[in-house]
Order: structure tokens, then sequence, then C-alpha cells
């Protein structure tokens, strides 16, 4: 019981993290900072160039080295002490509430840019949780998509039985089989270009839940067709109960258990497809961030090779998924002993 | 027997809409194979449009699909118009080399899962499966890409394996001995990176399937019985753990063409992998088909083996 | 005896046992082409990794450019332009006169020389050559290149080494035409073009003995996926200054990658021996490691290339696309695009998307081209102010968030299209997006598959605006022809009108007929100048930045002289050599 409540208080962290992007990022993730382009993490001193210990930490303005363009020194003329509570760049708390509150920031010209900044002077820290928004949302679409149609077909599949079971069960095989690659190119391709680029992504995430509902629909429909001779249906069939009573009351609860399970194994695998779909040119437009998209810069070999803080956002990523993961076995396990 | 043929007459149907599919899908992403030659400022338009029209392009999709399946039910599997050549020509040999990557890594996958995922399910709950746990989850979230991505880094920069390819360019001078050295160096990275990628989720399932017959009651009592413990394993537990990893084993098969397209074309192995991109980029409409084709049919040999080897395994199936 | 004294010298130092044809000995009667470039030792393979794989070893059916850079070590043209001078000289033809009129050229060609198979080579094979390619069945690339007034070019065989080519009019470029154009053997070739079948032979699975040429390499080998080897022709018809016969190098082999970084990271590691057109970013890095490493890189500063930004005013009137109408009220607007032009970043894009090898440009050519460029055009500095002022003064006006309305209270707001295979256009936009925000206009980047991409701007005309790169073939301006004629079929912002839209485009159209047929350098310079000066003010494209040429090599070769100019690193690869005195251990 501790275990799952740890598990699901992480994950549940994380969410609210993501969710107050816009409080707990220093900076706006489309800010350019033209003058900074891939610059390192910031360093938090403590101890000052003089040798003076200070109790509020602080950073120095990064300037580019003159030796070297391609890299940055510190300038300990001035320190900036790191502010909490400050006022920065705007942001929409909900739609409509504007707010100018940030948990952290310094003065200017300094940043400080825990976890760096990319190729157009970006804060990194910034777009990894503005990107988690983004990334986390398609994933829980796209789950929502597979499941609902998986329910719906499974369900009738597994209920109705005979001709309606085989031939929804080949319609699976089909979708399982073609490469759905080309059909969100050819969306992509065909869809007007004046919807809103945000519009366009979440459409294509739509499309790649539907197309993927087979796999849960085979999971339920084997749970629908064990429950459909349970005892207790029999016996509401025998006394007059019909087909919609039935699956509401008795076949649907049956399948509850496997669609959570489903959707805590599919969430993490559509953030991974969202990844995915970023590589290949197919992801939300700029300068909108998304994890895929952050990733999306490490296919060029001197961004893997140069900048590890470009790396975050997989770390960001494994983070939720393991958590996914963690809470479903164990929730699984639960049922089990339940059931037992 | 009119089982087998029953679903040999399904398949056929199924690979019939798979190929109308693909094609349509195909057909609605707009461009075709010559446009990319009209952003050069050198060709005239009417080059290209003579070009489109010596290839039947300008044909509506309805008689190029019946024409690309009439050549197909008579074995030519059509022109690819990347390489002027037909696609027979081009494809099998890059169909062999995916193999010689994958049908390995398959064999060492399973060969490691089933006994390490026996072996965690036997620790269930102890710190041994939970750090097994920790790493599978970690590299099943880990995007593919990244995977191979890093060990191509790896291998830049210790420099001990090569960067690419699937031999030296001087192997025509090797003994064969050294050849196949070579052959091995250059794939053990690919294979590293197929590895990593397939067998943390086949341990994992292996380990939960084995834990849920563990609790069938027939083990239970088996156990009551005091009978040793690796005979219960061997006579009790796998047979009923058998069912699921059969069908993920026929998955796999199935995905045999398919699994190592990312890796392929990020580490240079010649396979089907960086074909059927290039393909799909180009728009060479043959190449993709027979592609698509091919992995389809693999998908339907593999469901067909995994439910006949499901048959002759599971008693209860056969009731 | 030097050829077996060579030989031994070459077995002793380099370790390698690489067969290759010798050179033949050289035929008297034979009129060789002798190169003064540094002599060089014989022996060795070069490694080059390509992007992609080549798709045809056809000369009149490669428009790809892995399968031109594999045909050009292989074919031999009539004149060629040197790549490190930009101007013509002589190579299958020893000589030529042209008539005064300048219609009719007369060339005289090599005598004695012969095709890498052994069989000679004569007139017969010019005249087939240039008859296989204006053939409309063969579908050449290369036919509107041979196309002048209107009319395709003839050829004609006078004698067995003499050709009369004739134009229906002057051509101020014609000794350029013939560059690049690969002669090809009619013995081998003429059954294929008789039974009209010259589009699908010599694919690359072709057998070596099937395929012959009069370039420096012929092939060797073929490995679906892998590789492609080249191995010495010993017919060349080139010798160096001790009576030698080029190449010095044994082998060119060229390994099939998936994508530039794969190129690069073959480079890095030592597999290939030669890096053509590294990006920014690769260079970077590189170039960081290269103490510890044995290679060479350059800098050739700025290509011939132009990226830019161009706005759709294709005529509608056939389509519905009523949203894109009613935008070009603002696209058409000259007033617009001078605003955009004065607001973009052009050095933040230099140096954010080329780490700073790259020129900014403000016209259609680049600081590369040094005989054409019009060093007198205007190079006005990024300002947002004089832009909002341009801005005002065309009707345009501000809401009080910021967000800019035209005339009528509309909100100005557009799409910008790009290759989604092309990071760095991509990466351009999204400066430029941010830079139009500035202005109060809503940008959205919108990257595409490149396919979708050519179909909207060429096809469907169903874009806003887009980033592309055009040039980067010859310095001639004849080569953009297509580009600046109102009728051209790369007259990218209005595609397929009869005559043209503007005065202006009147004007260019004029200027581009008069350079064509005038001969004397100074006058098409005058020309083409005033055809720069125009550009730069009506904007049609707005000019963004011309990228460096960027090469690198194995520190070991001799003659390594790259240049801006197609093919960058292995243009002058008959007369590269390994140095002895720095050779590595591979």
């Amino acid at each position: 019981m501790k275990r799952l409540g740890l598990i699901a208080s992480v994950l549940a962290s994380l969410h609210l993290l993501v969710l107050l992007a816009g409080f707990v990022a220093p900076y706006d993730p489309v800010e350019q900072t033209r003058t900074l382009p891939f610059a390192p993490p910031a360093h938090l001193h403590f101890v000052d160039s003089r040798g003076q210990f200070h109790l509020r930490p602080f950073v120095y303005a990064l300037v580019p080295d003159s030796e070297n363009f391609e890299s940055y020194v510190e300038d300990t003329t001035q320190r900036f002490p790191v502010q909490f509570m400050v006022s920065g760049s705007a942001y929409n708390v909900l739609p409509g509430l504007e707010s100018r509150l940030h948990l952290f920031g310094v003065h200017a010209p300094a940043r400080v840019s825990l976890l760096g900044t990319d190729g157009l002077g970006r804060d990194v820290l910034s777009r990894l949780l503005h990107g988690g928004r983004m990334s986390i949302g398609a994933g829980l679409i796209a789950t929502l998509c597979a499941l609902l149609v998986g329910m719906g077909l499974g369900t009738l599949a597994g209920f109705f039985g005979g001709r309606v079971d085989a031939a929804v069960m080949r319609l699976a095989d089909l979708f399982m089989a073609v490469p759905w690659l080309y059909l969100l190119f050819a969306v992509r391709a065909a869809l007007p270009l004046h919807l809103d680029t945000r519009a366009t992504f979440l459409l294509l995430v739509a499309v790649l839940g539907i197309v993927g509902w087979a796999r849960p629909a085979r999971m339920i429909r084997g749970i629908v067709l064990s429950a459909r001779e349970r005892t207790f249906v029999t016996a509401a069939r025998g006394f007059g109960a019909r087909a919609p009573y039935l699956l509401k009351r008795h076949i649907v609860p049956q399948t509850l258990g496997v669609v959570l399970t489903q959707a805590g194994l599919l969430v993490p695998q559509y953030i991974l497809a969202e990844v995915t779909l970023s590589f290949l040119g197919l992801g939300v437009g700029e300068p909108t961030p998304s994890w895929g998209a952050m990733l999306g810069s490490l296919q060029q070999y001197s961004v893997l090779t140069s900048y590890w803080w470009m790396f975050t956002p997989a770390i960001a990523l494994v983070a939720v998924a393991i958590s996914y993961y963690a809470l479903t076995s164990m929730v699984h396990e639960r049922m089990r002993l339940a059931a037992s | 027997m009119t089982v087998v043929a029953r679903r040999i007459a399904s398949s056929i149907v199924m690979l019939f809409a798979v190929s109308v599919l693909s094609f349509g899908v195909l057909e609605l992403a707009p461009g075709d194979f010559f446009i990319e030659m009209q952003i050069d400022a050198h060709v005239g338009s009417q080059t290209v449009e003579g070009l489109r029209t010596q290839y039947g392009l300008t044909q509506s999709p309805v008689v190029r699909y019946v024409q690309w399946l009439r050549s197909f039910v008579q074995g030519d599997l059509g022109f690819s118009l990347a390489h002027r050549a037909p696609v027979s020509t081009v494809i099998w040999t890059r169909a062999a080399n995916t193999l010689l990557l994958t049908v390995p890594a398959m064999l060492v996958t399973w060969c490691l899962a089933l006994p390490l995922g026996i072996w965690i399910a036997r620790h269930r709950n102890r710190w041994v499966d939970r750090i097994c746990g920790g790493v599978t989850s970690t590299l099943v979230a880990l995007p593919d890409l990244l995977v191979a991505l890093l060990l191509l880094l790896l291998a830049l920069r210790t420099g001990l394996f090569p960067t690419g390819g699937m031999f030296s360019p001087d192997a025509n001078e090797l003994s064969v001995g050294s050849r196949l050295l070579d052959l091995g160096r250059h794939a053990f990275l690919p294979l590293c990176a197929l590895i990593a990628t397939t067998l943390p989720a086949v341990v994992r399932h292996v380990r939960a399937s084995v834990i849920e017959a563990a609790e069938a009651p027939a083990v239970q009592a088996a156990r009551a019985y005091g009978i040793a413990r690796t005979r219960i394993t061997s006579r009790y537990v796998l047979p009923l753990a058998a069912n699921p990893l059969v069908s993920l084993a026929g998955l796999s098969i199935a995905t045999l063409l398919s699994t190592s397209l990312l890796i392929e074309v990020v580490m240079s192995w010649p396979g089907l992998g960086p074909l059927l991109v290039e393909a799909l980029l180009a728009k060479d409409v043959h190449v993709v088909l027979s592609a698509s084709m091919l992995a389809s049919a693999l998908l339907v040999i593999g469901n067909l083996a995994a439910d006949l080897a499901l048959y002759a395994v599971d008693p209860r199936i056969r009731v | 005896m030097r050829l077996i004294g060579s030989a031994l010298l070459v077995a002793l130092l380099s370790g390698l046992s690489v067969n290759a044809a010798a050179p033949s000995a050289i035929a008297a009667g034979e009129e060789v082409l002798v190169e003064r470039a540094t002599s060089g030792t014989p022996g060795g393979r070069l490694v080059v990794a390509l992007r992609a794989e080549p798709r045809t070893l056809n000369p009149a059916a490669a428009a790809d450019a892995p399968s031109r850079e594999v045909i050009g070590r292989m074919s031999g043209d009539l004149i060629h332009i040197d790549r490190a001078t930009q101007s013509t000289e002589s190579a299958l033809a020893s000589q030529w006169k042209r008539s005064t009129d300048g219609r009719e050229y007369t060339l005289s060609l090599r005598k004695g020389i012969r095709f890498s198979d052994g069989h000679a080579f004569d007139a017969d094979d010019v005249v087939f050559t240039f008859r296989v390619l204006l053939d409309e069945r063969t579908g050449a690339p290369q036919r509107d290149l041979l196309i002048v007034g209107g009319q395709p070019i003839r050829v004609t065989k006078i004698d067995e080494y003499t050709v009369k080519v004739a134009l229906s009019q002057p051509y101020a470029a014609a000794e350029r035409l013939f560059d690049s154009i690969a002669i090809l053997p009619q013995h081998l070739l003429n059954d294929a073009y008789e039974k009209g079948a010259m589009g699908q032979i010599w694919s690359v699975a072709t057998p070596a003995t099937s395929i012959a040429g009069l370039g420096p390499y012929r092939l060797k080998e073929y490995v679906a996926g892998q590789r492609l080897v080249l191995e010495r022709n010993p017919y060349y018809w080139k010798i160096d200054s001790t009576k030698r016969r080029l190449p010095y190098i044994d082998e060119l082999v060229f390994l099939f990658t998936g994508n530039e970084d794969a190129q690069v990271i073959r480079f890095q590691s030592g597999d290939s021996d030669v890096l053509s057109r590294a990006s920014a970013d690769n260079f970077a890095v590189l170039a960081r490691d290269q103490a510890a490493q044995r290679y060479q890189l350059k800098d050739l500063g700025p290509s011939l290339e132009y990226n830019f930004l161009f706005f759709n005013q294709n005529d509608l009137s056939g389509k519905t696309l009523p949203q894109v109408a009613m935008k070009q009220q603002w696209f058409g607007d000259l007033g617009f695009r001078r605003a955009v032009s004065r607001a973009i970043d052009r050095e933040g894009i230099a140096r954010l998307v080329y780490r700073g090898r790259a020129v900014p440009l403000w016209g259609n050519v680049s600081p590369g081209n040094r005989l054409w460029i019009n060093t007198a055009l205007p190079r006005l500095p990024r300002s947002v102010s004089e832009a909002r002022a341009i801005l005002t003064s065309s009707g345009f006006s501000w809401r009080p968030d910021g967000q800019l309305l035209d005339r009528q209270g509309r909100p100005v707001s557009f799409t910008i299209v790009t290759s989604s295979t092309s990071a760095q256009r991509t990466e351009m936009a999204t400066l430029i997006q941010a830079d139009l925000k500035e202005l109060g206009m809503d940008v959205q980047v919108v990257p595409l598959e490149f396919r979708a991409l050519v179909d909207r701007v060429f096809q469907s005309f169903d874009y806003d605006a887009s980033i592309l790169g055009l040039g980067g073939g010859d310095a001639d301006p004849n080569g953009e022809m297509n580009v600046w004629l109102s009728t051209g079929s790369n007259h990218l912002w209005r595609l397929g009108q009869q005559k043209p839209a503007t005065p202006w485009e009147a004007e260019v159209d004029r200027l581009m007929q008069k350079q064509l047929v005038t001969l004397d350098y100074r006058e098409r310079k005058q020309l083409f100048d005033r055809v720069q000066t125009i550009v730069a003010e009506q904007l049609p494209f707005i000019f963004l930045a011309a990228p460096h040429i960027l090469v690198g090599a194995r520190a070991d070769i001799g003659n390594f002289q790259p240049s801006v100019l197609d093919h960058y690193t292995l243009w002058n690869v008959e007369r590269m050599f390994f140095r002895p005195e720095l050779r590595t251990r591979r």
C-alpha cells in the first residue's frame, strides 16, 4: 500500500511540475538569446572569486570566449544572486488568466539556464517543462483514442462472438500489418496549412492512437469472452436481461482492470511515438517545444557529441515511463491478489 | 487440415487488403517520383512530363494498381524508379542482409530472456527483481534511435568497432576466415542495439507469464505434493506459461523484417531499412509495395506458425 | 622500365595489394593532354563516402548528385571548366574555332584516344552523344541545356576528328555548354538507343565490361547497398610532366552511407579519405579533433548557392484558394516585402545556423562568384524601426496587443513551409518567425516532406511563403535563365505565366535575353549587374545567406585543390596522389 502510494505521488508530482510549467520555468520557452547558442548549464556558486561565502547561490554572466568562439567563459566581475518569486515573462495559468510570477530567476543580463540552452539560445529547462505538456498530452490523447476504439470493437467482438468476432479480429490483423507511417505522412501533407500547428499535431496524434486500437481490442475481447460465460451473467440472462444492460452492469466492469493496465502501458508507448514522429519531421511545429522535438536535434552528429545537456529530455522520458510502468505493475499485482 | 486451408485463404485476402491500403495511402501523399527534378533549374518541365509519361505515372491510380497486381501475381515485383532496375534485383539481397541481423538477434534474445525471466520470477519481489525491473523499464522507455545513436558514439570514441557498413572496403582481398571476422566486427554493434531494444520487453513478458502460471491451482497442488522445484518448473509451470509466450514468439518472427529498420538506418547496415526509408521518401512505389508485402507475408507466416505451435503445445485449445 | 620501378616503389611503400590495371604505354600518334601540375606518386586507394546510393551509371539519365559524382569520374567532356580558375580549357577537343557571327563552332578532337575498354574514340561518338541527349525519347536531364534560342544545337561530323556545332543564335557562354556533357561510346550504346531503351541501360548493377567512358576511372565492382569500386582507366588521355599516364591513384571506392552525419562519422573514424561539403556544425566538430587526427580541413569561402524566402505571387485564377488569394494583397505589396527584408536578422542566421561560416546576402549572386557579383548593391542593415515605418506608409497598423493589421483591419498572419529534411532551412524559418514577431506578424513554420513541399510550390500553389535554395551550378548567369525569365520553369514566385506580369519583370526578361547573345564579357557584366539591382530592389526573393564550402581530406593527399564549383573535391582526382613522406598506417 505504501509503495503504491509512493509511486502514485511521484507520478502525480511529475505531472504537476509539467502542469505548472509556466511558474516553475524561469524563462519563456520560445524566447531566443541569439548571443548564447548552446550555452552550457549555469554553475551555481556559493563562494565568489575572492573566496567569500554567500548563503544565497549566485551565477555569473556568460560571455563568448575570445580565443575559441565556440565556448563561453564566466564574467566574474559581477555576481547575480538567484531570486525567488520573481516577475518574468508572461504565461497563461488558465486560458485567459495571465501571470508573470516565476519560481526563481536572476536579473539581466545574466541568465540562470540550469540545463543550458539549445541552438537558438532558448532555455532548455523551460522547454523541457513546457514540452512535457505536449509530449505527455500527446501520450494521453493517443491512449484515449486507442482505448475508446479498442474497447468498443473488442467488447463487440467478444460479446456477440461468431461472425462479428471473426470479422473484427481479421480487421485487427489488418491494422497491425499495414505500415501506418505513410498514412501519417499523407494526412500531414493533405491538411491545410492554415490550421494551428498545435491542432495539426494533436490531430496526427489522434490518428496514431486510433490506428493502434488492435492490440487493446484483442485483450479486451479475451476478457469479454470469458466474462460472458460467467455464472452471474448467465443468471442475469435467465432473468431476461438484454444486451445493453448486461454490457453496462456486468461485462464492462470486468474489463476495467485490463483497460487500466493497458492505459498504464500505452501512455509511455505513445509518448515515445511522439518522439519518433518528431524525428521524422511530423512533430509539433516550431517554436512550440516537445520532448520529441528537443531530442530530434540529437540526430545531428555535432549535437550528439558536443552538448550533453540536450539529452535531458531522454531522462525526463525515462522517468515518466518508469513511473507509469511501476504504477501499472503494482496495480496489476494488487488486482491479481484481489482476484485470487 | 481444412482449418489450415481456411487460414491460408483468409491470409491471402488480408495480403490483398494490405496492398490496396498501402497503395491508397501512398497515393494520398501529393507529389510523385519525378517531382524532385522540377526543382533543378537546368531541367525543363517538358522533360519531367516526358519521363512521367514514359514510366506510366500519368495514368490513373486504379490502372497503375491493377498493372502492379497483375505483374505481382506472376512473380514480377515491379520496377524501381530510383534504381532504374527491377525491384527483385534490389530487394532480395537487402532482405537477406536484414535477416542476417535479426535472426541471430532473435535467437540470442530468446535464449537469454527465457532463463533470465524464469530466474527473476523465482526471486520475485526481492532486490534482484527490483533492479532488473528498473533496468528493463529504462531500456524499454528509451527510444530505439537514441540507443543506436549512443552505441554509434561509443564506436567512434573507442575506435574498437567500425562505424558503419557491413564489410571493410578491402574485404574482397581477405581470406574467408578473415572476411567472416570482418562481418562479425561490423555486425556486433547493430546486434547489440537490436538485442538491447527487444530483450527487456521479452524478459518482462516471460516474468509475467511465469508468475501467473506459478499461481495456478495445478502448480500449487504439485507443490503441496512436495514435487521437486525443477520438475515443477519444467513439467507444470512452463507449459502453462507457454501460451502467451508462443504468441509473443510468433510476433517476433512476424516482425523480423521491421524491428531493425531504424537501427539499420543509423548504423548504415545495408538491409531493408535504409532501402525502405529512401523509397518511401522518394515515392518509389513498387519498392515500398514489395517491401510491405514481404513484411506482411512474414507476419502471416509468423502468426500461423504461432497458432500451429499453440495447437501442439496447449491441450486446452484442442478441445 | 620506369613503370616497373614505380610499381615496385608503390608496393614497398604502401604495403597494399591493390590489383588495379597498370596504365598502358603511350602510343605513337596519341594526342594526350599534358598536365603541368605537380608530379606525384602512383598507387593507393581513395575511399569516399557518399550521402546516398547512386541511382544509375547512365550519363543520359542521372539527375541525382551521387550518380553524377560517380559518373563524373568515369567520363570525359569536350571542353572542360577548370574549377580553380572558373574558365574553360581544352579537354577531348584539343582546339576550337568560333565563326565570326558566333553561331558556329568547329572543334578538333584529339587523335588516337581510346575508351576505357580500348575501343577508339572519334567524331562518331560525339555526334552519337548529342543525338542521344537531344532525343526526347531519352528524357535526358541535359537536354534543356542544349536548347539555345528555342532550337536544339546541331552537331555534325566534318571528318573523323572534327565536328561542327551550329547554334540558332549567337550564345555567350557556348563553350561552357560542353562541360560535364559525358561523351558516350557509340559501339556499346547504339543498340540500346535504336531500341529506345536508353533510359534503362547502365544501371548500377551492370557488369563492368558493358560500360566504358573517357574518364580517369572505369567501373570495377558494385556491391549492392555497400560500395562501388572504380579502377584506373589504363587508356586515360592525360599525362603528367614526367610523361606518366594519369591518374595516380589506383582505385576509387565509394561507400554508401545514409546521410550527411554518417558521412562525417566515417570520415572522422578514418574509414573515408575525403569529405565534400560538410555542414558548419560538423565542420566545427572535426576542427576540434583536427590536431589529434591526420586530416586537413579547408573553408573555401562562400559557395554559389543562395537561400531565400519568397512569397506566393502566383496567378490563382484557375484555382480555389481563397485564403491564399486574400493574403496575396500583402505579398504583392512591395512595401510589405521590403519591411520583411529589413526586419530579418541575416547576421543572426549566418552566426546561428551556419556558425559564422556563411555570408549574408542581399542579392542573387554570392561573393563566391567573383566574376559576376555586383559589388555596388546596397547592403541594408537590420532595422525594425525602419521596417515599421515602411509598413505604416503602406497602410498597415497595429493593435494594442502588438498584432499587425492590414488596411482592412485583418490580422497579418501566414505560414512558411520548409523541407523537413533540411534542418538548416527550418532553423532559418524559426529565426525569421521571431524576427517578424517584432513587427507584429503572426508566422507559423510548417516543415513538410520534400515532395509535398515541391508539389505545393510547383503544382498546387497552396502555400503562403517558403524558404528554398538555388544556384550552386555554374558561375555563368546563363545557368539561371530558368529562374529569372518570366516564362522560366524555376520562376518560383510566379510560375506558368505567358508574359511578364510587371514592368520590372519585363525589363529583367529583356536584360537576360540580351546578355545571352552578347559575346563581350564586360557588356554582359553590365547587363547582369542591372538585373541584380532590379531584383534586389523588387525583392521577388528575399535573400538570406550563402553558406561556405567546407571540405576535408586526409593529410597525406597531395594536389588536393578543392573549389567552390561542383564537384568540390574530386574534380581533379586524376591529379591527386598519396604523399609517401606523410603516409600514416591506416
